[in-house]
């Protein structure tokens, strides 16, 4: 009898159980940090994944079990239709940049321009990233691209930089119009320019290798229903 | 027959564990080859992720020793109501997630934290410092060291003290001259593990700190800056990092081994137990 046991012990030690069939009926949704309000809000049955798009591409390509893939900046869903592993994308939302300062306003920051003129401690993304991506862009058609020799910090992700704002540590900083919305109140914003905005288009595709395509496909077509779109509108989304 | 099909099952255990935490460790060193790990290490992000990281981690070693190791010392020598709770609150930072420290440390040392007002009229800005990056390594590698040396001290025998005082010793002598070489085996096992504790921290470092290169950006987030951008600099990175590590724990163990103290001569005088 004890010896049974022992056997059942080493073979359950060995067999690593596989994953159940009951969670294939859920959709896993691996979306950009700038979504994470407004996405379950539009349909709250999906698992979701938030973090930055260029880390969720990587995943992805890795192999992650991701069925639906939403992108912050259309490079990172175009490079994984070219390389075949996603459907077409198509643009469900944009978003625009913005200067964010805490509500405090310790610097004193009116217009883009005192990023030049006055003494700011200014968090940036780091180039990798969307956000930084899109910083420099719009910096450098301000002509204001030594700007960013003053940033006191390169952050790998836009939420560490709304946070250093919310929390006063920083100045300012640049983050999306929905960041500003998402964080009620804690910061203001200072808006950029509409000459100097980047396109920031959210990109959205069903993944191949998924094994629910048809109910992947029916969640992206959800996110350009009447109530989708109002809802990213409230969220300070702009929508097609 | 019992006996041997049970150790065999314990064996299997042991490769199964053992497995599965070095596959990951093996797989960085496999990941890139000897030659391209020592040209991204090189790199000028590598380098400068070094400096900082060495810098702002002898600092806080530095920090967590002079005020650990006479904490440690009260703790292990006194009983006293609330003794427990105080060693309890020491180790929490040992279990709060980085992130938790990282918002802790901002609303408490931020510029418009509990303390910032005070700090400010003081002169001192510490967000974005190195500044920063020492309090956030104190704060989450200080439990590490001051938990190991509380046990030192606890485990040198107190006849000992009885004896010094005997023979004339007054406190702080006893503490200078009995307790500490006597528990320094245990006292440089905690600096070596709070220290590579230290190198290794990112979370709260990010979130209070902040990221810049050859200022805040230590090799932690250099790793995390360097993986999309170019994943040969944050493999090499990461293979220094586990050979630093590495040492170090190896270190830890040969030390331990020699206990209790490598700095005096063994005491002369008879031991109890």
């Amino acid at each position: 009898m004890r010896r049974v046991a022992v056997a059942v012990l080493a073979a359950a030690l060995v067999v690593v159980p596989a994953g159940g069939a009951a969670d294939q009926a859920r959709l896993t949704v691996f979306a950009a940090s700038s979504l994470t309000d407004v996405l379950p809000a539009i349909d709250g049955r999906p698992g979701y994944s938030f973090a930055g798009s260029n880390q969720l591409a990587f995943q992805i390509r890795q192999g992650a079990p991701a069925d639906v893939f939403a992108s912050a900046a259309p490079s990172y869903a175009r490079e994984l239709y070219r390389a075949g592993l996603v459907e077409r994308p198509r643009t469900f939302a944009s978003n625009a940049l913005v200067l964010a300062a805490p509500r405090s306003n310790p610097a004193g920051i009116r217009t883009v321009w005192d990023l030049r003129d006055k003494k700011v401690q200014l968090v940036v993304g780091t180039a990798s990233v969307p956000i930084g991506d899109y910083t420099r862009r719009v910096l450098r058609r301000l002509g204001l691209a030594s700007v960013l020799e003053k940033a006191v910090s390169q952050e790998p992700d836009v939420k560490t930089i709304v946070g250093k704002l919310a929390v006063g540590e920083a100045d300012a900083g640049f983050v999306y119009r929905t960041d500003v919305r998402a964080a009620g109140g804690r910061l203001r914003a200072v808006s950029i320019p509409a000459w100097a905005q980047p396109a920031i288009s959210y990109q959205v595709a069903v993944v191949r290798a998924s094994r629910s395509r048809a109910a992947a496909r029916a969640y992206v077509a959800s996110l350009s229903t009447p109530r989708a779109k109002r809802l990213l509108r409230n969220a300070g989304f702009t929508v097609p | 027959m019992r006996r041997f099909a049970f150790t065999a099952l314990l064996a299997l255990a042991l490769t199964v564990t053992a497995a599965f935490l070095l596959l990951p460790v093996l797989a960085i060193f496999l990941e890139v080859s000897p030659g391209r790990l020592l040209d991204q290490l090189g790199s000028e992000v590598a380098l400068d992720a070094a400096r900082v990281t060495l810098k702002t981690n002898a600092i806080a070693l530095g920090l967590i020793v002079l005020f650990g190791t006479p904490s440690a010392y009260l703790l292990a020598t006194r009983r006293f109501r609330g003794r427990a709770l105080v060693v309890t609150l020491l180790e929490l930072p040992l279990v709060l997630p980085p992130a938790v420290a990282g918002i802790g440390l901002l609303v408490a040392f931020g510029r418009q934290g509990l303390l910032g007002g005070t700090l400010d009229a003081a002169g001192v800005s510490v967000g974005f410092t190195q500044l920063a990056v020492v309090c956030a390594v104190t704060f989450v590698a200080s439990p590490f060291y001051v938990r190991t040396a509380i046990a030192a001290f606890e485990s040198v025998d107190e006849t000992m003290f009885d004896a010094a005082r005997t023979l004339g010793a007054g406190p702080a002598r006893t503490f200078v001259r009995v307790a500490l070489p006597l528990a320094g085996g245990g006292l440089s096992a905690g600096a070596a593990m709070a220290f590579a504790r230290g190198l290794g921290e990112f979370g709260a470092t990010i979130m209070f700190a902040g990221s810049l290169q050859g200022v805040t950006q230590t090799v932690s987030l250099a790793i995390y800056q360097e993986f999309d951008v170019n994943l040969d600099a944050a493999l090499a990175i990461s293979a220094l990092l586990v050979l630093v590590s590495g040492a170090i724990l190896l270190s830890v163990k040969v030390v331990s081994a020699r206990a209790p103290s490598v700095w005096t001569s063994p005491p002369r005088f008879a031991r109890s137990g």
